[in-house]
């Protein structure tokens, strides 16, 4: 930074306002971190002032003023990632945008015009209270509209409607140099040359900042339940995912969990996991017009487990279990965090899953740990666990996601199907990509961004 | 058929609207009850579940009884899908408009009607009346004991029940000889969920429906509904929020924090 | 001009003592009694209960009715029944008050239907219209709306929530008269206590600071930051519905029309924005002062002091406020 913190202090004053500018090291601790276990997040830096615009405007003049001055710009949301991909690792400008919070609902187009620091749990209460549907759940509902674009969120029921890019039709974003575009609209189809929109979803903070998104809503489901199939084999639930898959059946959600995991979770809320039978547990959420459409798609998976040799199935209805269930299984994430040195998220072609799950196991073995695995089946995508062990990261730890990685990549898939790439993965990254990609990236970083004032350190070393 | 050794136990249910989701209407001062997905009130859930535990224990027959609404029969099935033996559906126009003391006493006629029964079990309050009146209604109607508040079931015999409720500032182990009546909380257990099979098997199932009429030869028609009623509701409307003379904190925390504290002290409660 | 019953309280015996709660209802049963120009009495049950039922007389009781037998020692719903609706068969009461703790609550729909009378539950407030008829007024659909609720049938019976009512001075100069009854002796009620023992946790209602979270905590953990300055305060932890909801906190925590109503001393709303149903439990408390990141927080209207900012900025900086007050430490209040 080429200027002292307090001048950049006295800027941005002089653009919020004295009240939305935050100094204080212990009232911005919140700020410093991100969700990632305790064990790799990386450090924030010392000299940091904690910024909450109000307007796009404010934000306009914010990066201005860091572009000119050459002062690092972090942009944070909900700070639920798991990569460090919001940690302020350089001295600098934390910039929130918590109070652009609005969310307007347009029913006739069935979409929603949110700004970013409108949280995840806001957007799917207003979309309810219109009698629409947001489904993207990526766990925590803390989580910010400018965040999950900025990181093409997953999570939970992808598999009927896609990850955040798919939501995604417009977006609001400021570039360093202080000027705003307006990307997309309510729109279904967009042919106007290169998708700069779909460029910036999943950028991670690094090209611009979103302020504003144009999203897509679905009409409330009339009818939805959640079946529990428990099987003895993870083999049999692993292989049951396709077949439902290929049965014309599509759930809003094919997650597969451990009954360990489920149970530690379950404990962990003070709760109970409803079946304690099956150490290999589906949970499958259906949606439709009629209670006879959902049991009818009900009874073809049952079938379809069953030959797979699964034991017998619960179902949910009504929305309190439905939610317990949910809100148990977005918990195993917590239950496991204070032992947990990492989380991975690798993702592979479906038909890859059981044989990355064998794999998993050999390396189980030959390391001797515990390796947690759950996660979203119905999209190929994996949540890997690397555990502590006696309250320390364990030597091999390096090693083992090495060949996680390895193996993921060797079977067609990708080291991070979720998270991103944020501060963690950075080294690997470069590793699996090709020369000509990452070359390709850093152009485009640099035409947005040509003084390296947003999230810096984050994609590129 | 019920063995002779085999209880007999009676679960009284309610559908309600959900209440996160139910509207107000305001003009005729009642629930829009079609503004929202209907379930069984959950706190006669854990009353249906502590039934179905003590069918595993001791072996019972369950029948459950609900009234409303033909459409309450959904959750009649539910019930059966969760491990009910019976469902009777008590569903009539002249049922209609009732207040907990008609309601009770059409419930009561019911249980009569049933036949023989030991226990009857009740959840603590319904989320939407939220009276907890019921269940001591129907009892006193039946003139056996009750115990309210159960929250644990610590043993069942043949003539007899054992349960743990708090009232006051203690905790009670009570010894309560059938027939009788328990209400329960939420945390006397955890709810099961149906099996896909029983509740796809439950969608066939037969629910018995009764009548005004069908409770003749027990029932005085007066006590019904309505007209059954002595409470009625005058008027509804929305309270007002307070206004205190508030004093507001923005920005300077630090501030806040050192005159809230000296506001602690002098409200004695920082010694 | 009609002439009107007598106004009646059921005095809950608690281990020997009289329920506060009893004493709050003498207080509104005094008002009414006042208005309709009548009597207003309590009933009394349990063992060795003299002494407390001249404390009834000096909040404001005429006349006691005592039923004082060793068998009333303990609550027990039938003997309790029998016994007040003989007596309230004889006297015709227009109005019958009891408290909606669990016992009343227990007892009250039990004495409702032996008399076949209405019976309002969880009454918030009580007035009279102008033919002297009772009004018994309680919230409704979850505590955001309220009803006003008429009976037709006599006496007009409600139970009625503590701590919403003004407690009554205690005036040792009233003079009142106190009605030994005949006790019906029932032996075989078909319950037995087996045994009692006493429940040991801090009662939300009952404390003096309560701290609440809402959905301004980010996870269940962080309600150790709450924990740390209730207990610097001698108060507990509270919690608005969601969370209790979502399984964060027990439910005895809750606070607000689906929980507990709590008039602490001081209570202070964490990230709560202030539901009508929230507000509803708390906003009789003496000082209320509210953390909300969004100055629009409906708490601040309720509020005495309200900090518009983030509670993980601003409790940690109370927190070390208290601590430095405790601590007898310098400040500029210190002398």
């Amino acid at each position: 930074m080429r200027v002292s913190i307090k001048e950049v202090i006295d800027e941005l004053r002089s653009i919020v306002g004295k009240e939305w500018v935050v100094t204080e090291r212990e009232s911005m601790e919140g700020y410093l971190r991100d969700e990632t276990p305790d064990a790799i997040r990386p450090k924030a830096a010392e000299n940091l002032v904690l910024v909450k615009p109000s307007s796009t405007r404010e934000v306009s003049e914010i990066l201005r003023y860091a572009n000119e001055a050459l002062v690092p710009v972090f942009p944070v949301g909900g700070r639920t990632g798991l990569v460090g991909g919001c940690v302020p690792i350089e001295d600098g400008i934390i910039l929130s945008l918590e109070r652009m919070n609005r969310i307007e609902i347009d029913v006739e187009n069935l979409m929603a015009v949110a700004e970013a620091g409108a949280t995840l749990g806001d957007l799917i209460k207003a979309a309810d209270e219109a009698g629409l549907f947001f489904p993207l759940h990526p766990g925590d509902e803390g989580a910010q509209i400018g965040g999950l674009i900025a990181t093409n969120a997953g999570g939970v029921r992808a598999v009927k409607y896609g990850v955040m890019r798919n939501y995604v039709k417009g977006v609001e974003v400021v570039l360093p140099t202080g000027e705003v575009l307006n990307l997309g609209g309510m729109l279904i189809k967009n042919n106007m040359g290169y998708d700069l929109m779909h460029l910036i979803i999943g950028s991670e903070g690094t090209l611009c900042v979103v302020t504003k998104a144009i999203l897509k809503l679905y009409p409330r489901s009339m009818y939805s339940v959640t079946l529990i199939l428990p099987f003895n084999k993870r083999e049999g639930a692993i292989r049951t995912v396709p077949q439902i898959l290929r049965s014309g059946v599509i759930p809003l959600a094919i997650e597969y969990v451990g009954l360990k995991e489920l149970n530690a979770a379950a404990a962990h809320l003070g709760e109970e996991w409803p079946i304690q039978s099956g150490d290999a547990q589906l949970l499958v959420i259906l949606s439709g017009l009629s209670e006879d459409e959902v049991y009818s798609a009900c009874e073809r998976i049952s079938e379809i487990a069953e030959k797979n040799s699964a034991g017998e199935a619960l179902i949910a209805e009504t929305r309190d279990e439905q939610e317990r269930i949910l809100r148990i299984r977005s918990n195993v994430y917590t239950a496991l965090k204070k032992d947990m040195v990492d989380i991975l998220d690798t993702t592979v072609p479906m038909s890859r899953l059981l044989d990355l799950m064998i794999k998993i196991d050999e390396l189980s073995k030959k390391y001797g740990a515990y390796l947690p695995v759950y996660g979203h089946a119905g999209d190929g995508n994996l949540h890997i666990h690397v555990m502590k062990e006696n309250g320390e990261i364990p030597s091999y730890a390096d090693d083992l996601k090495r060949e996680i990685y390895e193996a993921t990549i060797s079977l067609g898939g990708v080291i991070t199907g979720e998270h991103g790439i944020g501060r963690l993965r950075i080294k690997e990254f470069h590793r699996f990509l090709s020369k000509k990609e990452i070359n390709l990236m850093r152009e485009i970083k640099r035409m947005f961004d040509p003084n390296n004032i947003l999230n810096p350190g984050k994609i590129f070393p | 058929m019920s063995s002779i050794d085999q209880l007999n136990i009676i679960v009284l249910l309610k559908q309600v609207p959900d209440i996160e989701k139910v509207k107000f209407d305001f003009k005729t001062g009642r629930l829009d009850r079609s503004s929202a997905e209907a379930v069984i009130n959950p706190f006669d859930l854990n009353a249906l579940e502590a039934a179905v535990e003590i069918k595993e224990k001791v072996g019972a027959r369950i029948t459950v009884i609900s009234m409303g609404p033909k459409t309450a029969e959904a959750s009649l099935r539910d019930a059966i899908a969760r491990g009910a033996d019976d469902a009777i559906l008590l569903t009539d126009k002249r049922f209609a408009g009732a207040d907990t003391l008609a309601t009770s006493y059409t419930l009561a006629c019911a249980i009569r009607k049933v036949s023989s029964y030991d226990l009857v079990i009740c959840g603590e309050k319904t989320i939407d009346g939220d009276t907890a009146q019921v269940g001591p209604e129907v009892a006193e109607f039946l003139g056996v004991p009750h115990v309210a508040y159960v929250e644990e079931i610590r043993e069942v015999k043949r003539d007899r029940i054992l349960v743990k409720s708090k009232m006051g500032r203690n905790y009670y182990i009570i010894e309560l000889k059938f027939p009788g009546l328990i209400t329960v909380t939420k945390d006397v257990n955890t709810p099961r969920l149906p099996s896909l099979k029983d509740k796809i098997r439950s969608r066939k199932a037969e629910i018995t429906v009764w009548n005004a009429d069908s409770l003749l030869d027990l029932a005085d028609e007066r006590y019904f509904g309505a007209t059954g009623s002595p409470t009625t509701v005058a008027k509804v409307y929305v309270p007002k929020a307070e206004r205190r003379k508030g004093k507001i904190f923005r920005g300077d925390l630090e501030r806040a924090a050192k005159e809230i504290a000296i506001v602690l002290r002098e409200a004695h409660v920082i010694r | 001009m009609k002439r009107h019953g007598d106004v009646l309280v059921f005095a809950e015996n608690n281990d020997g003592r009289i329920h506060p709660v009893s004493y709050e209802l003498l207080g509104k049963g005094r008002e009414l009694a006042d208005s309709l120009g009548v009597d207003l009495n309590a009933v009394l049950l349990g063992w060795r209960m003299e002494n407390e039922a001249f404390e009834l007389i000096y909040r404001g009781a005429d006349k006691v009715f005592l039923y004082d037998h060793p068998s009333l020692e303990e609550f027990d719903v039938i003997r309790y029944t029998q016994n007040i609706v003989k007596m309230v068969r004889e006297t015709e009461p227009d109005i019958f008050l009891v408290g909606a703790t669990r016992i009343g609550r227990t007892l009250a729909p039990r004495i409702a239907a032996a008399l076949r009378t209405g019976l309002t539950a969880d009454c918030v407030d009580l007035k009279l219209d102008e033919e002297g008829n009772l009004v018994q007024v309680r919230p409704a659909f979850s505590g955001n709306i309220m009803a006003q609720i008429v009976t037709k049938t006599r006496p007009q019976m409600a139970t009625v929530r503590y701590k919403v009512m003004k407690m009554p001075e205690r005036d040792t100069g009233r003079e009142g008269e106190i009605i030994r009854m005949k006790v019906d002796v029932i032996e075989e009620t078909g319950m037995r206590i087996i045994e009692k023992t006493r429940a040991d946790e801090v009662e939300i209602a009952e404390a003096d600071v309560i701290v609440s979270g809402g959905r301004g905590l980010k996870r269940p953990e962080d309600f150790s930051l709450l924990e740390e300055l209730a207990s610097l305060l001698g108060g507990v932890v509270g919690s608005s519905r969601p969370l209790v909801d979502a399984g964060w906190i027990s439910k005895d925590h809750q606070v607000g029309f689906s929980g507990n109503t709590v008039k602490p001393r001081v209570y202070i709303a964490c990230g709560i924005s202030g539901s009508p149903q929230h507000l509803f439990g708390m906003r009789d408390s003496d000082i209320i002062i509210a953390v909300n990141k969004d100055p629009t927080a409906p708490i601040f209207n309720v509020s005495d002091y309200g900090v518009v900012g983030d509670l993980y900025e601003f409790i940690p900086l109370l927190i070390r406020e208290v601590k430095r007050l405790i601590g007898g430490g310098k400040d500029e209040g210190e002398h």
